[in-house]
């Protein structure tokens, strides 16, 4: 086949730059206060920047503030915003247009699903309730290019999360005027390194680069072209056929195959994603029922199965929350057993908590039916209890839409659950195990635990606040609060001869980093 | 006959009524909803925009307002997209699965005429034998299997056509993806073309034709080819309809924005409005195809009245 020769890469920039990326989805909008899919965020990096936004390696640096200050007690933060900022009709990005945009995401009118993300500014959560006037939201314009923001408690990853979507600006005479048809493309106004050009629904999203950004001048793309491609396999047949630049996703399946025609143009990265298993905790068998949660958690066989289930893709895991560059993950004590000992100790649990060959465990896991791939792995799953414990677990698959209304709803007792950090901080993953939590799916409950992560929001040491978290998953492991599976890793297709992007763990990679190098395909 | 055709089309009316009021039923009753989701929301921020789509109504409320926007063309707002309509949708999509659908039956009826007619003036010669070999061959292969296989070969390895990605009016973009739908009609034309030429060869206007001294093109032309266009007519109501409707697939494969892939992605989603929207365009079409062929046969075959 043609396309597995080496490109031809030669040392100049490629002319012109335009950029073929693919998105894995439509995302639900291109207002980035009301998105909170991946392919939305895709398209809001690239459309609007926030008070902070990431570098190419997903740190947050300045975006539209230069600078900041904040109170001793780390409540108060005062933003200094860049004078040259510029919305793409050419008028100024100021401290006002934040008050607004952010008062608008916690508006219950506006109907945000991200509304919960603002909880650390002062009242968010009481508006977002509707208990509150929206007036009385913690940011307040100072001056034009001063903002000041009311925290109710000091957030660490504040820096982290101004970077986010929903706390983005958005301009307020065109949403004034044109409601919720603002972001066509004829009306859009935005305030990052692109404009949007065109977009049809289900098939593509063009770009063009913005004359009023800030930072214009290192902007290297002429157009980004993003095609929206839900089949995984189609990515990558495009992008073998030179038809994309950058494949945000293949199959799991795929990978042995690409690796090997492809090379280094497959690549793998941590991902700040965890997959996992939760209980019911208010349901019948797991209530109350310590010994039969930690004989199904200890049974699995994680190393094997997810290694070659997922051809060496995802790592197995043992906490709910996935590696973090300077976070030290706790590993449970039984990890290390080796598998006889491992499997007698799950064996004696299954007994203790009243179970036997001639008196099994008869439950439904329920997961999502999304093809083979992902059954198999289930499957695996179903028989190792099987086989060690005696278990007769049965598989149910549903849609994905019917599973979530269930999980919900509390429904369950024993399905399918994962997450995917929205920053780089464990308190992301930590808080869905809160009692009361909207995801805490599972109803787990632990008074010691909501505690631990109480005091980890009040610490502002680094070090002593992620020691607090690893308690915490210390906690959910001697409670057998969920079933650890794997983390998930991105998988992205790349030529070569584009540059300008970094693995991260959030896996965010803004075009305006970008740039195509010369290049010759055979 | 004018009369026939706007009997035809009144009752047309309450067919598709009652197609979209099942449509509406089934998607309400399944399980899951539009916004449920794998985060979940603040059950304020549910209710508002339950509210903003009528979700916190009861159905028989939610049906009537359906009704009276359908009554105004009105297909509601999309639910998965926010601040897109439903009839933007289609007005976007149904242009490429008409574009894909009829040069399918363009390519279709060239090449699966031409072949049929073949086989049959040359019947039972190596020649026939392989073309209704192949025409089997073409039967029994689905669209899913072909359409990866012609990605394959032209844009993998050959790099001579896009293996997807849809630019309007360029022939490079529409030749596979109407290629892949056509196959399966090419073959079902050569063999209904083959038997009604080979039926109608043996008839006696055909003799006659052939005693009265006209050459082989005039007979074929003028007599053999319209006398089989009978049973091409019956087999083209419902092809066309599959043609524009049946298109998922190939819209899948090849990235296509036709409205067959918003069919299955707002099945998936939960996207009530656009679903029901849908389904409203693929029954009309279906529908219309087959009034088209109704009146096609009475003005081929006078034979025919139309009552």
């Amino acid at each position: 086949m043609t396309s597995g020769l080496p490109i031809e890469v030669g040392p100049g920039l490629a002319s012109p730059q335009l950029l073929f990326r693919s998105l894995d989805d439509e995302p639900r909008s291109l207002d980035p206060l009301l998105t909170n899919d991946l392919p939305g965020q895709r398209i809001a990096d690239d459309l609007f920047e926030g008070l902070t936004t990431i570098d190419m390696s997903g740190k947050a640096v300045p975006g539209v503030a230069t600078r900041w200050e904040t109170s001793g007690d780390g409540l108060t933060w005062l933003f200094h915003l860049r004078p040259d900022a510029r919305w793409s009709n050419g008028a100024p990005v100021t401290a006002a247009d934040f008050v607004f945009s952010w008062r608008r995401e916690v508006d219950p009118r506006t109907a945000s699903a991200s509304a919960q993300g603002l909880e650390p500014i002062a009242h968010a959560l009481e508006i977002a309730s509707g208990k509150a006037p929206i007036e009385t939201l913690g940011v307040e314009a100072v001056d034009e290019h001063t903002l000041k923001v009311q925290l109710i408690e000091p957030t660490p990853y504040l820096l982290d999360l101004l970077a986010q979507q929903y706390l983005f600006p958005v301009y307020e005479p065109v949403i004034r005027q044109y409601g919720d048809a603002w972001t066509r493309p004829e009306h859009l106004i935005g305030n990052g390194a692109f404009v949007l050009h065109e977009r049809i629904i289900n098939d593509r999203i063009v770009l063009d680069k913005s004359p009023t950004y800030w930072g214009a001048a290192g902007v290297r793309l002429q157009r980004v072209t993003y095609y929206v491609l839900p089949d995984q396999g189609e990515q990558a047949q495009r992008f073998l056929s030179g038809a994309i630049d950058w494949a945000d996703s293949f199959g799991t399946n795929q990978r042995i195959w690409l690796r090997q025609k492809l090379g280094d143009q497959v690549v793998n990265a941590p991902y700040f994603a965890a997959y996992f298993l939760g209980f019911g905790f208010n349901l019948p068998p797991f209530r109350g029922n310590l010994p039969l949660r930690r004989a199904l958690v200890m049974a699995l066989d994680r190393e094997p199965m997810v290694r070659s289930m997922k051809q060496g893709m995802y790592e197995p895991a043992y906490t709910l929350m996935p590696p973090l560059p300077g976070y030290r993950l706790p590993r449970p004590a039984w990890a290390d057993l080796p598998d006889e000992r491992r499997h007698a100790l799950a064996r004696e649990l299954y007994h203790q908590a009243g179970y036997s060959d001639s008196h099994p465990l008869r439950v439904r896991l329920e997961v999502p039916s999304k093809g083979p791939d992902s059954r198999h792995f289930f499957e695996a799953i179903v028989a190792t209890w099987h086989s060690v414990l005696g278990a007769d677990v049965q598989l149910y698959e549903s849609e994905f839409k019917v599973l979530s209304q269930e999980r919900v709803l509390h429904k369950l007792p024993l399905f399918v659950d994962s997450w995917i950090g929205d920053y780089p901080d464990p308190k992301t993953f930590m808080q869905l195990r809160v009692t009361g939590d909207g995801n805490n799916n599972d109803d787990y409950s632990n008074p010691a635990y909501d505690r631990l992560i109480e005091a980890a929001d009040r610490e502002g040491d680094q070090e002593r606040r992620y020691a607090l978290f690893e308690q915490a998953e210390q906690i959910l492991d001697d409670d057998a609060a969920y079933i650890p599976l794997y983390y998930y890793a991105t998988r992205h297709l790349i030529k070569p001869y584009l540059r300008g992007w970094q693995s991260n763990v959030m896996d965010r990679n803004p075009s305006r980093y970008m740039y195509l190098l010369e290049h010759r395909e055979p | 006959m004018l009369r026939y055709a706007l009997q035809r089309f009144l009752t047309a009316i309450p067919t598709l009524l009652l197609v979209a009021t099942l449509a509406f039923v089934l998607l309400h009753a399944a399980p899951g909803g539009p916004f449920d989701d794998d985060r979940n929301m603040l059950p304020s921020i549910r209710h508002s925009i339950e509210a903003q789509y009528h979700l916190d109504e009861p159905l028989w409320r939610q049906y009537l307002r359906f009704l009276s926007d359908l009554a105004h063309g009105d297909l509601g707002p999309s639910f998965q997209y926010r601040g897109v309509s439903v009839n933007e949708m289609l007005a976007q999509g149904l242009p490429v699965d008409l574009t894909v659908g009829l040069s399918a039956l363009a390519l279709a009826l060239v090449i699966g005429g031409t072949l049929g007619v073949t086989a049959a003036l040359r019947h039972r010669t190596l020649q026939d034998r392989a073309l209704v070999a192949l025409a089997l061959t073409g039967i029994s292969t689905p669209v899913f299997v072909i359409a990866p296989l012609l990605v394959l070969v032209f844009s993998v390895q050959l790099h001579w056509l896009p293996a997807g990605d849809w630019v309007a009016g360029s022939p490079g973009h529409l030749l596979l993806p109407a290629l892949s739908l056509a196959l399966p009609y090419i073959a079902y034309l050569t063999r209904i073309m083959r038997a009604s030429t080979l039926e109608v060869l043996g008839s006696a206007f055909i003799r006659t034709a052939h005693a009265k001294g006209l050459g082989g093109t005039a007979v074929l032309w003028r007599h053999v080819l319209r006398a089989t266009l009978t049973p091409l007519v019956s087999f083209l109501g419902p092809a066309i309809a599959g043609l524009i409707t049946g298109s998922i697939v190939v819209e899948s494969v090849f990235g296509l924005p036709g409205i067959g892939r918003y069919f299955l992605i707002g099945a998936l989603n939960r996207d009530y409005t656009l679903v029901i929207g849908v389904t409203i365009v693929y029954g009309a079409a279906i529908i219309l195809c087959n009034l088209l062929a109704d009146l096609c046969y009475a003005w081929i075959d006078p034979r025919v009245r139309l009552r």
